[in-house]
């Protein structure tokens, strides 16, 4: 299967990808290839420009500032892998790249390719979720950063200019203990259903921070606020999380397809969440 | 179109190429070495693996433009130029890690990669470094086997 005709541009620099954005309406980005490829060979997607912005140095950089970390677009799946600065600082995005397809994918592709991708069903997303990142959107105009519960829109939609380029990732430093589950019928699907947690405890066993966002149950990743303020401040019984979690599940949409049904894909999400936030609240295997 | 200048197995390959040829039909159509496969063509059956500045990749997931400049290997490159096979050539052999063959090249790239990126590896990480590569006659255990043993020729011969 070959994509439609189209023009491919490198771009050396940020300036030069806007110069080549700017000529073409048409125009899309392309990283590491590994979303867009398989969407221009089904031809769900024909851009006659497609501009590559692989080249450009400073997409790949990974660097902390202050309490966070940021990450360039360009940076790869086996990058965060392994990266010695995200696996001290924010092991839970380690842990989720390490899920992500396979090894030959995970060579080629991207941060900023995934989360632009914007697949609801996707793997960084839900983490990204819980550790409050932001994305920056640079463009011939200027940049702004938003974050990323705003940025995500819907399936395959995301608040994205044309013209503008994602160019990194800002992750506040978080050591907190985590949980990131992905259920797939093989290996190197996409979740049928999935969730990422984090969950910060007082020494009394009161919670005093819970985030937690599931995955493939809606048009786009979800953070379960309502949850979460449900059980903060409190020291919870396996009672209330269950209830908790059964009212969160209860409100929750995804789709029924090939993959899974509705009904299974809440089942699913109903009992990894009650699995693994009932290990990080209570400790040891309450499985 | 585009000219292109991709080094294959060592070799300089340059031509005039659509922007949209794929690097799988620039190494089967324009470099003429057919032992990369297109299997699927989706992403998913890794039987297009070739290695990409010494990584494993899905050469059905690139356009050719995107690796002007760059150095791919493909299962060609894995045979000695005395007619000799390599050690993933015979480990495979030798346990039969192979129905129909269309997948095996796919494979024997990825056993090339893993052997030498890890000193040991068990067999359920074997499986797991392996869930891009689909072998559609299902004879994983063979193939596993097959990886086991290049990986002992690989480390024996180092030593």
């Amino acid at each position: 299967m070959y994509p439609k005709p189209l023009t491919y541009r490198r771009a050396r620099t940020l300036d030069e990808a806007f110069s080549f954005l700017s000529e073409n309406e048409d125009a899309r980005v392309i990283a590491g290839g590994q979303s867009i490829m398989p969407m221009l060979k089904l031809r769900i997607a024909s851009p006659s420009l497609l501009v590559d912005i692989a080249p450009i140095r400073e997409l790949h950089e990974i660097r902390m500032e202050g309490n966070e970390i940021i990450i360039g677009a360009m940076v790869t799946h086996r990058e965060i892998i392994e990266s010695r600065e995200i696996k001290s600082n924010i092991p839970m995005l380690q842990e989720t790249a390490r899920h992500i397809a396979d090894v030959q994918i995970r060579n080629r592709g991207t941060l900023g390719g995934s989360i632009c991708e914007a697949d609801p069903s996707a793997d960084y997303t839900p983490t990204l979720l819980v550790l409050d990142a932001r994305v920056t959107l640079k463009s011939a105009k200027g940049e702004r950063t938003v974050s990323l519960d705003d940025f995500l829109v819907g399936p395959f939609e995301v608040d994205i200019k044309q013209g503008e380029i994602l160019t990194s990732v800002i992750i506040p430093v978080n050591r907190s203990a985590y949980s990131v589950v992905k259920y797939a019928r093989r290996a190197a699907d996409f979740a049928v259903a999935s969730m990422a947690a984090l969950v910060e405890k007082k020494t009394d066993g009161t919670v005093s921070d819970i985030r937690v966002a599931v995955g493939a149950q809606s048009d786009r990743p979800l953070r379960l606020r309502d949850l979460e303020s449900e059980l903060t401040g409190i020291k919870p019984q396996k009672r209330d999380l269950h209830l908790a979690v059964e009212k969160a599940v209860e409100g929750l949409e995804p789709i029924d397809d090939i993959h899974g049904s509705a009904d299974y894909r809440k089942e699913v999400t109903s009992n990894i969440l009650k699995a693994n936030l009932g290990s990080l609240i209570f400790g040891g295997d309450s499985k | 179109m585009t000219v292109v200048n991709i080094k294959i197995n060592g070799k300089k390959y340059s031509d005039d190429i659509e922007d949209r040829t794929l690097l799988v039909h620039f190494i089967r159509d324009h470099a003429r070495l057919r032992g990369t496969h297109i299997g699927c063509d989706t992403g998913h059956c890794g039987a297009c693996t070739v290695l990409l500045n010494d990584r494993p990749v899905k050469s059905c997931q690139i356009l050719a433009v995107q690796v002007d400049g760059e150095s791919i290997e493909t299962v060609e490159s894995l045979e000695g130029s005395d007619g000799k096979l390599s050690i993933e050539q015979e480990a495979f052999r030798e346990h039969f890690a192979m129905q129909c063959g269309y997948c095996t090249s796919g494979f024997l790239m990825m056993t090339h990669h893993l052997i030498r990126e890890y000193p040991e590896l068990s067999r359920e990480e074997i499986r797991e470094k392996l869930h891009g590569n689909y072998c559609m006659c299902t004879g994983y255990q063979q193939i596993v086997d097959a990886v086991q043993d290049a990986q002992k020729r690989h480390n024996d011969k180092k030593s």
